[in-house]
């Protein structure tokens, strides 16, 4: 089998996307759309007591006004993850602010807009809740919701005997995902059947809920996304605006255009929730966890509580033989949470600075430390991994950053005015794997055409999934077409989790190779081959053409064997859902003006043991990608909420700030590149999440490096350190 | 955004006479009227006009208001003699923006207060007495000084600030008003401008001043400041003949400290006379529940603009 | 009519040709046709004066490459070019670029030819997305064309104008660098 997978090849759709002719969902052109625009709640609980659109629907070019009075009723799915907790305009009672409460529909955008300013909502108040410090006390473990409990204990943390203790409490704001691209739902019904132009990160499961929610069958909805604009969970539910987007273009008979505004956003995506967490580490004089306690709190809202942002790393990284983790909420009056990119390293970071709160306590190097208490096998089941060259990760990373170098003391590096210091952090992430299918088929003139209704969310799915299907096939990336994005093609699952990889390329090995093997067999059962006669395994497949084994002077090809036959050969294959964790470590560089305590990060590099690499190029831009966000989490973002309205103060790009071209500096992005034998998927396990999570640690871990200061409130903003 | 009529001025009188909202750029009206914060039944727009020359005439730099500011700060007069000029423009919002708006705009910008710019907040700037809930609300980003009961949202302009360290004036269709006198507190009438008043240059006299801005912010570029710095000096060797300190990100309105620049003149510049300044310029200072530290960081601000500036060591 | 640059070259001499005398104020204008000139070619669209650039190019020309990523001018992907300038289409008004050259994503590549700022973006991975590539690609034309890609810290400072969520920003300065070699 020739490697094709893991070359740095181009992406295969970066054709479209330098020159414009990518049409994402917004960019759809449908001939007669009606352009929707929804009125927001501007509180965030209470009832909607009367609303007037009269002005509104005499505006110019309003078709119609649609509040909780007149839209079609819907069904909501009962259960996490598909739908946000409750439908929106289905009755008086607001949940939040920037709730729909109505949605104006005219022939242009600019009508729709004005008119959404001219519906007239009054509303009975009631005080919200706005921020976990209004609610202290109320905290509470809800019951699981994604399989895993929210209580775990391992020994006894209570009797675990310790030299040295590290208790300390740690806290993050609410995070927004803020995909460029916002969400847009644009629907057009035909003969009782929905087309949904959707931006979902899960087009299948937008299909099943719009089907529930419509009352329709799921064969009589077709969901698309050809291309994402980013997600980072932000379009991982099905959202409010698409399932009412749906249902007022079937009562309007015509095509349907909504798109959220920026501003929007910040209310009907979900977030990364507000977080606190407690993290008590007990250890031996030498640096040996004894115990580890962890109790974290993040946000649940009137209509969920689940906890996004799990404890899997105090679990998972290190063996620690006691260990107590506790995952609380405590429900405010705002919007739901929800998944946003990596959502382990909320509490990943208490974690990791308090590893180096240890490290400094008892006098070890925080490398060090870490492989003292390196986890030989999973600590969670006690039996090996399938593949674990954590180990690996950190001699590539400490060694490209010249770690051995490192002064123990903090504020010991100066640089001029400057103060440098050096962070690191363990890097890790479950990486999942839904079940998925799909169908790879070889044509009469020997190409190859796949399908599986996975999305291209950006990172690289089209380009990997050709490679893989290449690979699979022996045959070149030319002749494959891989085809994505529709939700009448073979069933996938979420662009999330890290999970895609690991889901599609599975299902696309075991299609793949049984393709592979009837052509074969239509080969060697073929008089007029060269390989006649031979059995299928003594046939190898490369750049499209056919070897016997041992004797590359008898050869065929696929375009001669598929010519000869005259018909398809296609297979459709599924594989099942197999979890997964993935681990790396990062080093990081930070200096910081005195004078201003503005923190600069100007050196990172990570190294990752994500099993084989599919492609190197797009999985290094996954890994500056990840480590960028690592920098906005630790350095600046937040969203701000206003204590006695719970509404967003920053609601947009100028406010809620994320990094910049500037603010990033090169990065290096290091791989173990070994196959892991346990994947179903060339090797191949996800990755794209575990580049963030030891971001914020590692460089508050550099902060305290430089300065001495230990911040344990995010983000890292120059008022805290001056 | 309500539709409006628009129409292009083909000359000054036009314009001023025509009852309508200037636009040149367009990059902060559009963001209002989007926003609802502002509504206009006529645009009037003035990029027809010659109002973008750079030149000096006499002992003055005149800059037309139409000049975008991209072409000012890189306009060699401006370099090479007024540095804080180039420098505040050119830490001013994005590349593409600095292409679209005139400076005669950007000293109208209105502020970036959150409660201001949300309609369905209550905002005195925005609607008198309905309240300002950043007194005790979400402030970190707001006014230690010039703020009263009323608003303390911050103006946002960085080239108001470097003009005003030297002691520009503005040139209307009526007057010439110094840039001290341009800019009021009042949350509702921002300048002295008159209905239908159009600026038509900045007018910045030549003198024999060293300049520089610094601007502090939660990320490298692309953002307001939270806090700023201009600083024009006229050093002989050490020794301060005279001195001219402003501020951004502190006041409603570009802020000047005399009390600090009385520190400074007539002394050598050294690290005391330095730090005699920057706490003159905080004497007085209001700070609210979250912006306390801007107390804190303009001094520093001023410490390592005029060390700096200076060669201080 | 001249175009703002001929404008500027004159001195302020000439006076653009305003489009008609002042109207009275007015709650409702009507949708007007004007003449746009983009990526070399003249679309005439009837649009009222509140519809920005953007919108006009994407909803009446179906110009999507463009895209709408804040409509406040705060995050670069609307960016074209105007008279060769860059600038945010979704901070200014159509009609208010009557007699500019206008030049979206869509206008780069000759026939079949990629623009070496296209070339170097695919070779770099200079996007994950895509959704702020259009934007980028035009800022990066503008900033080399300006000469402010002369170090990688002048092209990040000069690129900072175009926020990229998925963060390519290393290998977008490394695309840039190598376009304008």
């Amino acid at each position: 089998m020739k490697q094709i997978a893991g070359l740095p090849i181009d992406r295969i759709d970066g054709r479209a996307k330098v020159t414009g002719a990518a049409k994402y969902t917004a960019d759809t052109d449908i001939p007669g759309v009606l352009h929707g625009v929804l009125v927001l709640s501007t509180i965030a609980r209470g009832k909607i007591t009367s609303i007037d659109t009269g002005r509104a629907k005499s505006a110019p070019g309003v078709v119609d006004v649609f509040t909780h009075l007149n839209t079609p009723r819907l069904t909501l799915l009962p259960f996490f993850p598909y739908t946000r907790g409750f439908i929106p305009m289905q009755d008086e009672i607001i949940n939040h602010d920037g709730q729909p409460v109505a949605i104006v529909v005219a022939q242009t955008l600019e009508q729709a807009q004005y008119a959404s300013t001219l519906v007239d909502v009054r509303y009975s108040q009631e005080v919200p809740k706005a921020v976990l410090g209004q609610v202290a006390g109320t905290e509470y473990v809800p019951d699981p919701a994604l399989g895993e409990p929210n209580e775990f204990t391992r020994g006894d943390v209570t009797s675990a005997a310790a030299d040295v203790k590290i208790d300390a409490n740690y806290s993050s704001p609410t995070h927004h995902h803020n995909p460029i691209e916002t969400s847009a739902s644009l629907a057009v019904w035909q003969d009782g059947k929905l087309t949904a132009y959707e931006t979902a990160q899960g087009i299948q499961f937008s299909r099943g809920v719009l089907a529930y929610s419509l009352g329709v069958q799921p064969t009589d909805v077709r969901v698309r996304t050809a291309y994402l604009g980013g997600g980072f969970g932000s379009k991982s539910v099905v959202l409010p605006h698409t399932l009412l987007t749906a249902a007022i273009a079937r009562v309007l008979g015509q095509p349907l255009k909504v798109v959220l505004t920026r501003a929007a956003m910040y209310t009907s995506t979900g977030h990364r929730s507000e977080f606190r967490q407690r993290v008590a580490l007990g250890a031996t004089k030498d640096g040996k966890l004894t115990s580890l306690i962890q109790t974290t709190t993040q946000q649940a809202s009137r209509t969920d509580e689940v906890t996004y942002n799990p404890t899997r790393s105090a679990r998972m990284l290190y063996a620690v033989p006691n260990l107590q983790v506790r995952q609380q909420v405590a429900a405010l009056d705002r919007p739901g949470a929800g998944f946003t990119r990596s959502p382990e390293t909320a509490a990943h970071f208490g974690l990791e600075t308090a590893m180096d709160e240890l490290a400094y306590a008892v006098g070890v190097d925080p490398l060090e430390l870490r492989l003292r208490n390196y986890a030989e096998v999973d600590p969670e089941t006690r039996q090996p991994f399938t593949s674990r060259y954590l180990r690996d990760c950190y001699r590539m990373a400490a060694n490209a950053f010249g770690w051995s170098r490192r002064s123990m003391k903090p504020g010991s590096t100066r640089d001029g005015q400057e103060f440098i210091g050096w962070g690191m952090a363990t890097e890790a992430h479950s990486s999942l794997a839904f079940p998925s299918s799909a169908l790879v088929q070889m044509n009469v003139d020997g190409t190859v055409l796949a399908q599986s209704s996975t999305q291209e969310i950006g990172t690289g799915t089209l380009t990997v999934m050709t490679q893989a299907v290449a690979e699979i096939m022996g045959t070149t990336v030319d002749a494959v077409t891989f085809q994505l994005g529709d939700s009448d093609l073979p069933a996938a699952s979420w662009s999330a989790a890290s999970a895609t990889v690991k889901s599609v390329v599975a299902a696309l090995d075991k299609a793949g190779k049984a393709v592979r093997d009837n052509v074969i067999k239509l080969a060697v059962a073929d008089a007029r081959s060269p390989l006649s006669g031979l059995a299928v395994d003594q046939v190898e497949a490369e750049h499209g053409h056919l070897f016997a084994t041992g004797d590359r002077s008898r050869r065929d090809s696929y375009l001669d064997v598929m010519s000869r036959h005259g018909n398809v050969v296609a297979t459709t294959a599924q594989t099942p859902s197999t979890p997964g964790y993935t681990t790396g470590a990062v080093f990081v560089e930070v200096r910081i003006d005195p004078r201003s305590g503005r923190v600069r990060v100007t050196r990172a590099v990570g190294a990752y043991d994500p099993g084989r690499v599919m492609n190197r190029k797009t999985a290094r831009s996954q890994v500056i990608g990840g480590i960028t966000w690592g920098i906005g989490f630790a350095l600046m973002e937040q969203t701000v909420v206003d204590q006695r309205t719970a509404r967003i103060v920053n609601p947009n790009l100028s406010g809620y700030l994320i990094p910049v071209n500037a603010d990033v500096p090169d990065i290096q992005a290091l791989f173990v590149d070994k196959p892991d034998p346990g994947s179903p998927a060339l090797g191949a396990r996800g990755f794209g999440e575990v580049p963030i999570t030891g971001v914020p640690a590692a460089i508050g871990n550099a902060v305290f490096h430089a300065t001495g200061r230990r911040i344990r409130d995010l983000p890292i903003t120059q008022d805290k350190l001056l | 955004m309500k539709d409006f009529a628009y129409t292009r001025a083909r000359s000054v009188a036009e314009a001023v006479s025509s009852q309508g909202k200037f636009v040149s750029g367009g990059t902060d009206l559009l963001n209002l009227m989007k926003d609802g914060v502002e509504s206009h039944d006529l645009i009037v727009d003035i990029n027809g006009l010659p109002l973008r020359g750079i030149a000096v005439s006499g002992p003055v730099l005149s800059i037309g208001a139409l000049a975008r500011m991209s072409d000012v700060a890189s306009h060699p007069l401006v370099r090479q003699s007024f540095p804080v000029l180039s420098e505040a423009l050119l830490d001013s919002a994005s590349p593409q923006i600095r292409n679209m708006a005139a400076v005669g705009g950007n000293l109208l910008q209105r502020t970036r207060c959150g409660y201001f710019r949300d309609i369905a907040s209550p905002c005195n700037k925005r609607v008198p007495g309905s309240g300002c809930p950043a007194l005790d609300g979400e402030n970190r980003g707001h006014a230690i000084f010039g703020g009263g009961d009323q608003c303390i949202a911050v103006h946002p302009s960085d080239l108001a600030v470097s003009l005003l360290a030297l002691d520009a004036s503005v040139r209307t269709s009526k007057r010439v008003v110094r840039l001290d006198d341009f800019y009021l507190t009042d949350p509702v009438r921002e300048t002295v401008l008159e209905p239908g008043e159009l600026i038509t240059a900045i007018e910045v006299p030549v003198g024999r001043f060293t300049s520089r801005y610094l601007k502090l912010r939660d990320r490298a570029t692309f953002e307001f400041a939270v806090v700023s710095v201009a600083a024009a000096l006229d050093l002989r060797g050490r020794r301060v003949c005279d001195a001219r300190l402003t501020f951004g990100g502190v006041a409603p309105r570009p802020w000047r400290s005399t009390a600090a620049e009385d520190a400074l003149r007539g002394k050598d510049l050294s690290a005391a006379t330095i730090a005699a300044a920057a706490s003159a310029a905080v004497r007085g200072a209001v700070p609210r529940q979250h912006n306390g530290f801007k107390v804190e960081l303009v001094q520093r601000a001023i410490k390592a603009l005029l060390t700096d500036l200076g060669s201080v060591r | 009519m001249p175009s703002r640059r001929t404008v500027l070259q004159a001195g302020g001499a000439t006076v653009v040709t305003a489009l008609g005398p002042p109207g009275p104020a007015a709650a409702e204008a009507p949708a007007r046709e004007i003449a746009l000139k983009v990526n070399g070619e003249v679309h005439k669209v009837a649009v009222e004066p509140r519809v920005t650039l953007l919108d006009a190019l994407r909803e009446r020309m179906n110009l999507t490459g463009a895209k709408k990523g804040c409509d406040r001018g705060e995050c670069g992907a609307c960016t074209v070019l105007a008279d060769g300038r860059r600038i945010k289409s979704c901070l200014t008004l159509a009609v208010m670029r009557e007699g500019e050259e206008i030049t979206t994503i869509e206008g780069l590549a000759s026939g079949d030819r990629l623009h070496p700022v296209q070339e170097a973006f695919i070779r770099q991975d200079a996007f994950q997305c895509g959704m702020c590539t259009p934007g980028q690609i035009m800022s990066a034309v503008a900033v080399i064309q300006e000469g402010h890609a002369g170090s990688p810290d002048e092209i990040r400072e000069w690129m900072s104008g175009n926020l990229c969520r998925c963060a390519c920003y290393p290998n977008i300065v490394a695309a840039v660098r190598d376009a304008a070699r």
